[in-house]
C-alpha cells in the first residue's frame, strides 16, 4: 500500500492541515506515506516482507473451564487493508484480537502477525510486539488522573522517547485527531468521542503498523461514531492496517469495507465491501 | 532522565494513593523502630555476657611439696597450651605474691600477721582464650603430680557453663527474633505494595497495553516502596534518638558510678552506626518488599 512496508519500519510524517476537514476527501492528505531510513529498529519485531499483517492457520483457543474461544479460524488480513470483525457477543471478536497482541496463546494452530509467529515469541519481546500495534477500546483505557497530552506523552515514555520529542509530538498527533484547545483536560471532562479521540492518538502516537479497535463506538452516539470511523479510515490511508471489531450495524453498512463475521468461534463470512448482514440478510448480531 | 521520570511516577502515585502510601510508612517506622530498640539491646547483653565470660579463668594451685622440676613440667604443659591456643595467659602467683594479694583484699591486713607461717599455695592463674576451653585445661592437668592435693584445680565451673549457654541462647534468640522482624516487615510492605498496584491494575493493564516492559512498569513501584521505607526509618530513627537522650542516656548519667564500680566492660552499638543500619535496612525492606509483590504481579 506504501512503499514503507517492505523495507522496515515506517517512520510517519503527520501533518496538519490548516483547518478541520469537512469531508474525506479533504481528510485524506493529514497523512503523508511512511519514510523510512532503510535501517530497522533493534526492537522492531515485525519482520519486513510482502506477506500479511496478521496470519491465522487453523487456530482453536480453549479456555482452561473447556469454553472454545476460537474454533479451528484461517484467515489472512494483508497490509493496509481496512477489515470489520463482526458477530454476536461471545462469537470470539475479543479472543481473536486478545491473540493478536499475545494477551493470549492460541491451544492449537499459528498467528503470525507482522511475519512473526507468536507461538515463538519470547516474552520478554511482548512489550515490543504491542509497540507495533496501537489498540483503542470500548472504554478508551485512560488513565483517569492525567490530562489528554498526559495520556498520550505515557505511551511515547514507554518507548523510550526524549521529554524534547514527547512536546513535539503530543500536540501533533493530538491535533491530528481534532483535539485542539483541549490537551490540558482531564478525561472527565472530555465528552466520550474526545476520549475515544484521545485514546486513537495515544494508538498512533508510536506509529504502529497494525491498528486494533475494540468496539470503539460502542458507547457513543451515532454522529460521534461517524467521526471516529472517518478518523480510523483516515489512519487507514496512510498505510496502517486498520481492524475495527464492532456491533456498529449502521457505520459497516455505510462504510462498505472488508467484513469478517465470526459464530461461535468460526468464521462464518469474509467478504470484500459488505455490510454488517450477508446478502440473505439473515441476522448475526 | 529516566531516573527522573521514575521517581515523578513514584511521587504522583504516593500522592494518588495517599492512604495507602500512609500505610506503608507506617509499616516501615514500625518495623524500623522494632529494630531499633532491639538491635542495641540485644549487643548489650550479647556484650555483658562476654564480659562475664571473659572473666573464666583457671587457678591451678601447686603442692609445697612439689619439686622445682615437677613445677617446672607442669609449667611446661600449660605452655604448651598457650601455643596451641587455648590458653591466652599464665601467671605463676607465689606463695609470697598470694599472701601479698591477700592482704590487699583484706580490710585489716593484720589478722595475718598472727599466722606462723605462709598457708597460702602458689598457683598458676590460667586464662582461657575461650571459656569453654576451661574444660581442656582441667583435662590437661588434673593428675599432674605438682597439684596441691587439697586445693586443686579451681574454676567457676558452674558459672561458666551457665554464661556459656546464656550467651548461646541471646545470640540464637536474637538471630531468629530479628528474622522474623525483618520478615514480617518484607511481606507487611509487599501487602501494601500489592494494595498499591491493585488500585492502580487499570494502570498497570495500559501501561502494558501500549508496550511497557516490566522494568519500566516495575520502577515507580520499586521506588514508592524505596521512598514509603525511608521516610518510615527515618522517622523510626528520629523517635528512637528521642528515647535515647530523654530516658537511655539519663538513666545511664545516674547509674554511672554503679556500673564503674562493679567494672562492666559491656558496650553496644554506636547510635551513627545504628541509624545508618535502620534507614538501610528501611530502604531494603521497601525496595524487598515491592520486588517480590511485583515479581508475583507482572508474571503473565
Amino acid at each position: 500500500m506504501s512503499d514503507g512496508q517492505d523495507t522496515g519500519r515506517p517512520e510517519f510524517t503527520l501533518v496538519q492541515v490548516a483547518d478541520t476537514p469537512s469531508s474525506e476527501e479533504e481528510m485524506a492528505p493529514m497523512f503523508t506515506a511512511p519514510v523510512t531510513d532503510g535501517k530497522r529498529h533493534k526492537n522492531d519485531i515485525f519482520r519486513p516482507g510482502p506477506g500479511p499483517m496478521v496470519e491465522f492457520r487453523g487456530v482453536t483457543k480453549t479456555y482452561d473451564g473447556g469454553a472454545r474461544g476460537l474454533n479451528g479460524v484461517s484467515l489472512r488480513i494483508g497490509t493496509g487493508e481496512f477489515v470489520f470483525l463482526v458477530g454476536p457477543s461471545g462469537s470470539g471478536k475479543s479472543t481473536f484480537i486478545r491473540l493478536i497482541i499475545r494477551e493470549l496463546r492460541a491451544t492449537t494452530g499459528e498467528v503470525v502477525v507482522g511475519g512473526r509467529d507468536l507461538a515463538t515469541l519470547r516474552r520478554s519481546k511482548v512489550p515490543y510486539l504491542r509497540r507495533a500495534i496501537g489498540c483503542v477500546f470500548q472504554d478508551f483505557r485512560l488513565l483517569p488522573d492525567r490530562t489528554a497530552a498526559e495520556n498520550v506523552a505515557y505511551a511515547l515514555q514507554v518507548t523510550g522517547h526524549s521529554q524534547k520529542e514527547v512536546r513535539r509530538r503530543v500536540p501533533e498527533i493530538l491535533s491530528l485527531v481534532g483535539l485542539d484547545g483541549k490537551f490540558d483536560r482531564l478525561p472527565r471532562e472530555l465528552s466520550g468521542g474526545e476520549q475515544q479521540r484521545v485514546s486513537i492518538a495515544r494508538a498512533l502516537v508510536n506509529h504502529p503498523r497494525l491498528l486494533i479497535a475494540d468496539e470503539p463506538t460502542g458507547n457513543l452516539d451515532p454522529e460521534t461514531s461517524l467521526g471516529i470511523m472517518d478518523l480510523l479510515l483516515r489512519i487507514n490511508r496512510t498505510g496502517t492496517t486498520v481492524l475495527v471489531a464492532t456491533h456498529d450495524q449502521h457505520t459497516v453498512d455505510r462504510m462498505q469495507m472488508r467484513v469478517i463475521a465470526l459464530d461461535e468461534g468460526r468464521v462464518v463470512r469474509d467478504e470484500e465491501s459488505a455490510g454488517y448482514h450477508d446478502e440473505t440478510g439473515e441476522v448475526l448480531a | 532522565m529516566r531516573l527522573g521520570m521514575f521517581f515523578r511516577e513514584a511521587l504522583r502515585s504516593i500522592r494518588a494513593n495517599a492512604a495507602i502510601s500512609v500505610a506503608a510508612t507506617v509499616t516501615a517506622l514500625i518495623a524500623v523502630f522494632i529494630l531499633g530498640a532491639f538491635i542495641p539491646s540485644f549487643m548489650y547483653v550479647r556484650s555483658a555476657v562476654d564480659a562475664q565470660t571473659a572473666k573464666v579463668d583457671v587457678d591451678v594451685y601447686i603442692a609445697d611439696t612439689a619439686t622445682v622440676s615437677q613445677v617446672n613440667s607442669l609449667r611446661e604443659k600449660l605452655d604448651g597450651l598457650r601455643t596451641d591456643g587455648t590458653v591466652a595467659a599464665v601467671t605463676y602467683v607465689s606463695k609470697e605474691d598470694a599472701l601479698r594479694i591477700m592482704k590487699e583484699r583484706l580490710r585489716d591486713p593484720s589478722v595475718l600477721d598472727e599466722l606462723p607461717s605462709n598457708p597460702l599455695p602458689a598457683k598458676f592463674n590460667v586464662k582461657p582464650t575461650e571459656a569453654e576451653n576451661a574444660d581442656v585445661i582441667v583435662a590437661a592437668v588434673k593428675d599432674d603430680p605438682a597439684l596441691d592435693p587439697t586445693e586443686g584445680i579451681v574454676y567457676p565451673e558452674t558459672t561458666a557453663d551457665r554464661l556459656l549457654t546464656a550467651a548461646k541462647f541471646v545470640q540464637w534468640a536474637g538471630f531468629i527474633l530479628i528474622g522474623i522482624l525483618l520478615l514480617a516487615a518484607v511481606l507487611l510492605i509487599g501487602n501494601t505494595i500489592r494494595l498499591s498496584i491493585f488500585a492502580r491494575r487499570r494502570e498497570v493493564e495500559v501501561m502494558r497495553l501500549v508496550g511497557a516492559t516490566n522494568w519500566f512498569i516495575r520502577w515507580p513501584f520499586m521506588i514508592e516502596g524505596v521512598i514509603c521505607g525511608l521516610v518510615g526509618a527515618v522517622v523510626a530513627v528520629a523517635m528512637l534518638w528521642g528515647i535515647k537522650v530523654g530516658v537511655v542516656d539519663a538513666w545511664a548519667a545516674g547509674a554511672d558510678s554503679a556500673l564503674t564500680k562493679t567494672g562492666s566492660a559491656a558496650g553496644t552499638i554506636a547510635f551513627p552506626l545504628l541509624m545508618i543500619v535502620l534507614v538501610g535496612a528501611g530502604a531494603l525492606l521497601g525496595a524487598i518488599g515491592s520486588g517480590i509483590t511485583l515479581r508475583r504481579f507482572l508474571k503473565v
